[in-house]
């Protein structure tokens, strides 16, 4: 699973910074592999509509931070969301 | 008086010069110029939670500027209301306080020697955005017929032309945030250039729609506590609305009728970054500050506030003060600076002239209003930005500055008048 996430999201920053996914590593920055400011709005915008998720506005800090913050913020997001669908899928059951 | 004077480029001779005698604003803070400038020497913050119909997906905009008090109903019959988004409502009751202020009359000539210059940045979004859901959501087989004289970025330019019979030169201006000083810079120019001797001119905007909010929010420019310009806390712009509208005139014309005087307009300056679409480069800024001064014939050191264009985002801040310091020198650290989004939010188009209310009235009433909800100094901002407390001082010259995404600048220089 998390090495599956790891890999959609370099491939997503791949295809935006014209890359090879296998040049990205976790401690890559965004600013080191030559993605301006709006690209990366671009990347956040993809990844979320990619694993239907939503990312919190200030942390981490896409422009300066690793994509392994970037990694574990979507693996957050993804389990705040299947927690969200257990809980209601409880509710469903139970109702 | 019909008689063009002076030259076509720089201040021309002493009875171009233009001054401003009539000043009207609709903001967070409420309807009238005087609300606003309270709220700004206070330190009066006008975001409140924001206001709007919750849509299935939670919002992530959490907070807002916006003229909640303003009902257009006061203001207009319904046959004239059908006609105006909330973009030109706004701009038509700022333009009436103006003119009312000024005490200038239309009659006669006049009318034909006024031109009307309106900054907007999206202009009738609120229509736009109503049309639109009734063609996807409802899949309605037809729009409002008045959807496209409602939503044109020139509607308010045209409608206060209309409603005041102002029968000169007449159309919007578009540049994003700095739109309004934009529009002023464009009626100044026709003033010295004798294409007008009387002008309209300021900002509005309205963009409270969910398209709209959830294109700021992919930005992930917009704060979610509060604007804190320049300081270490800050994390973005907070959105605001409203407009802000002045009648400006030659020296001339406004000494010819007897007007009060509140301020010249002593000179603009603009630029382009010509760099990123969105992150400013610092060097447009430095050189459209330097612009203005020029264009005044002001030193460095004869201004003492700088109304900031201080948006509160992270990347704004340190670059405009990086800015300031690269025109101003030595003198940076001798200068007043205050960003007053804090009190009436990031009103897009309408900006940079409900900040020009802050620059007027710094002139006029020697106070400079402070950059409000300031927590601790930043590091990479290292001026002095009046923090929360306003400050009496005497000052005799003040720019004003606005930067908008697209990298284009441009900044008024304002003096006290005298003979």
């Amino acid at each position: 699973m998390n090495a599956s996430v790891q890999q959609q999201i370099f491939q997503i920053i791949a295809e935006h910074g014209k890359i090879e996914a296998s040049t990205i590593t976790p401690d890559s920055t965004l600013t080191d592999l030559g993605i301006a400011s709006l690209e990366a709005i671009e990347i956040i915008f993809d990844i979320e509509e990619h694993f239907d998720i939503t990312l919190p506005d200030n942390n981490p800090d896409f422009d300066t931070g690793s994509t392994q913050g970037l990694i574990d913020a979507v693996q957050d997001a993804i389990a705040l969301k299947a927690a969200a669908e257990t809980e209601a899928e409880a509710e469903r059951r139970s109702s | 008086m019909n008689q063009p004077a002076g030259s076509t480029r720089g201040p021309g001779p002493a009875e171009r010069r233009v001054v401003i005698t009539g000043r009207g604003a609709v903001s967070a803070l409420g309807t009238g110029q005087r609300a606003l400038w309270q709220a700004m020497v206070e330190g009066r913050s006008g975001i409140r939670p924001l206001h709007m119909e919750q849509p299935a997906q939670p919002l992530r905009m959490k907070v807002a500027a916006q003229a909640l008090h303003f009902d257009a109903s006061v203001y207009f019959v319904s046959r004239i209301l059908t006609m105006l988004d909330r973009v030109s409502q706004m701009a038509l009751v700022a333009a009436r306080e103006a003119v009312a202020e000024s005490g200038v009359d239309f009659s006669g000539d006049t009318a034909l020697r006024t031109c009307t210059v309106i900054g907007t940045g999206v202009g009738g979004e609120m229509s736009r955005d109503e049309q639109t859901r009734r063609v996807y959501q409802d899949q309605a087989p037809r729009v409002h017929p008045l959807s496209i004289v409602r939503l044109m970025p020139n509607a308010p330019a045209s409608q206060i032309s209309m409603e005041m019979g102002l029968m000169g030169p007449a159309f919007g201006v578009t540049s994003a945030c700095a739109s309004s000083n934009h529009a002023i810079a464009q009626a100044v120019a026709m003033l010295r250039s004798g294409l007008a001797d009387v002008a309209i001119a300021g900002g509005t905007e309205s963009c409270f729609s969910l398209p709209a909010i959830r294109a700021w929010e992919a930005m992930r420019v917009v704060a979610d506590d509060t604007c804190r310009p320049f300081c270490r806390q800050r994390t973005g712009m907070v959105l605001g609305e409203g407009a802000g509208i002045f009648v400006l005139e030659t020296l001339q014309h406004a000494q010819a009728r007897g007007a009060t005087i509140l301020a010249e307009i002593a000179g603009v300056g603009m630029s382009a970054d010509a760099g990123d679409i969105v992150s400013p480069t610092g060097d447009g800024a430095a050189r459209a500050m330097q612009a203005a001064l020029d264009d005044a014939g002001l030193r460095a050191d004869e201004v003492g506030y700088i109304n900031a264009h201080g948006t509160a985002t992270p990347a704004n801040d340190p670059v405009e003060s990086q800015a300031i310091r690269q025109v101003f020198q030595h003198h940076a650290d001798r200068l007043a600076v205050s960003s007053t989004k804090g009190v009436h939010g990031h009103a897009l188009g309408a900006a940079g002239a409900l900040e020009l209310v802050a620059a007027i009235g710094a002139l006029r009433e020697e106070v400079i209003p402070p950059t409000c909800n300031f927590i601790d100094a930043d590091p990479a901002c290292d001026l002095d930005y009046v923090p929360n407390t306003a400050r009496q001082q005497r000052v005799d010259a003040v720019l004003s500055n606005s930067f908008a995404f697209g990298g284009l600048n441009a900044v008024l220089a304002l003096r006290r008048f005298a003979h």
